[in-house]
Order: C-alpha cells, then structure tokens, then sequence
C-alpha cells in the first residue's frame, strides 16, 4: 500500500468543475509529480487531500488513514506548503516558526539550521516581506517537523534561481530520509529535474500517471528538419502531431514508425535534421491535445 | 494556540476596558453633584417626553438613588458598549483565520477544528469575563466616592451577573456567524447590526404596548435594569431564554464548521 491512496476521489463545487474520479497512489520515498494547467485541479486534489474541503465522493488515505476521519493524526506527520503563502501579518518571522512548532515536537536547532539553509530574516515582521520571503518561511514551516510526507503546491513560484537550487537540495536531503514528496506543479521542467512519476491532470481528471523516464521515451520523437531553399515542404506520415513550420525550419512530434520516418527523410533534399527526445512540454502538449 | 489567541486579542481588550471603565468611573463619579440637584433634575425629568422616560426605563428607577442611578446610566453603558465589543470579538475571531487566509496555515497542523473552535471560544469568554470584572471592579470603587449614598450591592452584583450574560448571548450569536461568513466585515456587521437593531427594539417595546411583543427578540430586554433592581433576581424564564440561545449557537457553530469547505 502507497503512503498515498486515493481513489475515485471526486469533488464537485456548486458551479464549477472541481475534481472528478481521481486515482492515484503515491509509494513511500518518491517524489511524486503532480502536473497540470491552472485550474486543473491540482489545488483542490491538495486540499481535499488536507480535509480543507469534504470530498462529494470517492475516499482517500494518507500513511493507511482515512482523510477525514483520521486528518488531524495524518497532519502531524504531513508538511504542507501551500502556493500562496499568507500568515499573521502582526508576527515575527520567529513568531510565526514557534508557533508553528507549538503544535509538534520540534528542536530549536532544526529551526535555525533550515533558517540558515534558506537565509531568512528571523526578526523581521511577516507583513514586511516580500512574496518570495514569505515563501521562504512556507518552506521552513512545513519542513520544520520533519514529516514524513511533504505536499508542496507550485513551492518555487517567487523562489530566484538560487534559491529554488537550494530549496531542491533540500528536498533531495529529505528523500534520502525516505521522506515521500508530492510536488505540485505547472513548471515542466521543475518536475521532470525532480520527480519519479508523475501524474497530469486536465480539467479535473486525471489522464496519465507515469514515469518520467517512460513518459519521455514513449516512442514520442522530436523531430527537427532545416529544408533546402525553394523545397516544397511537404511532409506527410501517419504519427507526426504538432507539425509547424518556420521559415524553412519545420518540427513536429513524431510517434509512429522509426523507418518510415527514415525512408521519408531518405527521400527529401534537407540540409539539417535532429532527432532528439521530447522535452517533458512536447509530451505535455501532446497529452493536452488529445 | 490559546495563547496566541490570547494575545492577538489582549489590546483590544486593554483599550475597551480602559474605555468603558472611565465611562463608568466618569459617571459615577458626577452623582454626588447629580444627587444634590435632585430635585431640578426631578424637575427636569418630568419636562422630558414621557416616551424617552420610559424607553430609559426612567419611569421605574429613582435616578436620585444611587442603584437607580446605576441601573440606568452605567448599566446602559455596560450592556450596550459591552454586547458591541463581545459582538466584534465573537464576530472576528473565526472568521478571521479565512478572511487573512491564515486558516490555511491553522489546518495543516494537528489540530482539529473542533479543538480550533474550543480555543476561539475560551478566549471570547475569558475576555467578557475580564471586561465585566473590571467594570465591576471600576463600579466598587466608584461607589467609594459616594459613600453616603446607599447603594445595594446585591443589585449590582445582579445587574453584573445578567450583563455577563448579555454579553455571552451575543457572543454565541456573533460565533456563529463568523463560523459561515468567509468575510470579516460580513459578519462583524452582522454582529453590530444585531446589537444596535436588538438594543432599538427593547426601547421600542418599552414606549409602545403595541409594540411590546418585541421584548421576547431583543436579549437586552431580558436584563432590562428596573425589575432587577427592584425585585432583586433576574428573571427565570429569560435566563433559561438566554441560555437556550447560547446554546443552540455553540451548538450549531460546531457543526457548520465541521462541514464547512474551507477554501482560500
């Protein structure tokens, strides 16, 4: 059984579409990717996830324990960073921190040591920081009690470079612990750096839940071709998606048969060819059009 | 997390205490002075309209006497401005957590929201227990300054006993309110209008016969001074009357927020 488990979990709002017959499972130690536009979903799975919101039906477990019933046991061991972080503006970063400690046991060094990590100001009031400061005393927040599963929603949104390398090295450090990450996110390219799988999710259900390795290599080519000047640019075969051209320059995604693609570009005046792996947003794109 | 609670609110407390113990310290204080013009001031009175007697409940206290005298001008400054500051509190405090978003912060940590609940509450009560401590306290001392007035203190301890109770009746409506409004200002005017609209309809009652079927709605007519004072207990059926109220909006408090979908 996963540390995570959910099941046909759906959530409808009185107007809108929330979540719809959602099932995943997430393994102890992984870091689990969780992909979509906004308004996909992805907050609302989190949240029902947190018993913010009740599910309309389907269940879900967390560490074997029911989401509901069992949600403040399962809190104790979850960190949650959510995507816009708001706190008490009338406190102290401090405050906040010892607070937030309050509710777990925590050590006082652990609270420094990540302060240190990320370079936050400890004694400046919490309405005085910028958004990408606020995020900052998100992460040492959920990070502080060093729960076992960590539900990050779009964490690096206002994180400058640096930081976001940081902040993935802490991660990395806590999945060494066998810590099990669930991590949110629009960004491609964050994801497929970080995660083991990854689940896509498009107006609140869940379409693919797969590794990053096979979601990449699932026969999905990016194919480039610089035509010759004056070519006629015609490139017809069954599996090409996504054409487009561009001045001479024409790409497209290619899933069909390799030697047909080779035969075809046997028989053509080109001047440059690459054949390369889709980025994580080719293959995105592809599952979005479908 | 009764501590933090404690302390976001504990100014506010300190400023309304300072204020309603001055109001009530300041008018006492003036009786002596009110006293020795008695009879002008009787004089006065009777050239006021008979309707604004009344809706004071002027007609069944002696203002000369210094209970009267309580019941009428402190005690309207105790329930009105009291219920005002419990009605806020009560009104604020929930919702709060969702108008700044903070609720997020409160619910990933292991904590229940009945427990959330349990400690808002606590502080709503222990700050209408100070209130009234210190404006009891205020009231004795002021009683010190005119010392060779009677005054009886069962009254007063009674008048205090049925103000708490004022105050906790609209603190448990104000509580749940701010259990379903996601908006702060939503439900403290809410609170505030309840107060105000609540506090006109007992006067009204007061004034018109016609009108006095509204004393069962306005709470303040439950702890109306005049028969406090002069029969020396508060009525049984309207302290069953406010503890039904208290109760049934603690009660229904608890279950809307269980259910409630909060979302920021």
């Amino acid at each position: 059984m996963g540390i995570v488990d959910v099941k046909q979990l759906t959530k409808m709002y009185k107007n809108n579409r929330g979540i719809d017959g959602v099932t995943f499972s997430i393994e102890e130690g992984e870091i689990f990717g969780f992909i979509g536009p906004n308004g996909a979903g992805k907050s609302t799975t989190i949240r029902t996830l947190l018993n913010f919101i009740y599910p309309t039906s389907g269940s879900a477990t967390i560490f074997g324990k029911d989401i509901v019933k069992d949600a403040k046991e399962i809190r104790r061991y979850v960190g949650y960073l959510p995507s816009e972080v708001h706190y008490y503006d009338d406190m102290k970063v401090i405050d906040l921190l010892t607070y937030s400690a309050a509710f777990y046991k925590v050590s006082d060094r652990r609270l420094k040591q990540l302060a240190e990590r990320l370079d936050l100001d400890m004694y400046k009031k919490i309405e005085d920081l910028s958004f990408g400061n606020r995020k900052k005393v998100g992460i040492v927040q959920a990070l502080l009690h060093e729960p076992k599963l960590l539900i990050l929603d779009e964490p690096t949104g206002g994180l400058d470079p640096l930081m976001q390398h940081t902040f993935f090295e802490l991660l990395l450090e806590e999945r060494k612990k066998g810590v099990t990450i669930f991590f949110s996110s629009h960004i491609l390219s964050e994801v497929q750096k970080l995660c083991d799988r990854v689940a896509i999710i498009k107006e609140g259900k869940l379409i693919q839940v797969e590794t990053i390795e096979h979601l990449t290599k699932n026969h999905l080519k990016h194919v480039t071709i610089v035509f010759e000047e004056g070519q006629h640019m015609t490139f017809d075969l069954a599996g090409v998606v996504n054409k487009e051209v561009k001045g001479n320059e024409m790409t497209m995604l290619y899933k069909g048969d390799m030697n047909e693609l080779i035969a075809l570009l046997y028989s053509l005046r080109i001047k440059d060819v690459s054949i390369s792996e889709p980025s994580l947003e080719d293959v995105f794109m592809h599952y979005y059009e479908k | 997390m009764f501590k933090r609670e404690w302390k976001r609110n504990a100014k506010s407390l300190m400023i309304w205490s300072i204020v309603l113990g001055g109001l009530v310290f300041l008018t006492l204080s003036i009786f002596p002075q009110f006293a020795e013009q008695q009879k002008e001031v009787t004089k006065l009175l009777q050239s006021l309209p008979p309707a604004m007697i009344k809706a004071f409940g002027m007609d069944q206290l002696s203002m000369g006497d210094l209970t009267g005298y309580y019941g009428v001008r402190v005690y309207m400054m105790t329930t009105l401005l009291g219920s005002v500051y419990a009605a806020m509190l009560a009104a604020n405090i929930v919702a709060k957590e969702e108008n700044d978003k903070t609720i997020e912060f409160l619910l990933a940590k292991p904590i229940t929201r009945r427990e959330i609940l349990t400690n808002k509450w606590l502080v709503v009560v222990v700050n209408i227990l100070i209130l009234n401590a210190v404006s009891l306290l205020v009231s004795l001392i002021g009683f010190q300054m005119a010392k060779e007035y009677d005054v009886s203190l069962k009254a007063i301890y009674l008048l205090t006993l049925a103000t708490v109770f004022l105050h906790f009746t609209f603190a448990s409506i104000a509580f749940f309110l701010s259990t379903m409004m996601r908006k702060t200002r939503n439900a403290s005017s809410f609170a505030l209008g309840l107060v105000f609209v609540t506090y006109f309809m007992n006067m009204m009652s007061s004034i018109s016969e016609d009108l006095s079927f509204l004393k069962y709605v306005s709470p303040f007519k439950y702890v109306d001074a005049a028969p406090i004072i002069n029969e020396l207990e508060i009525d049984p059926l309207y302290m069953v009357l406010m503890i039904v109220i208290i109760s049934i909006s603690i009660v229904s408090a608890y279950i809307i927020y269980k259910k409630k979908d909060i979302v920021v």
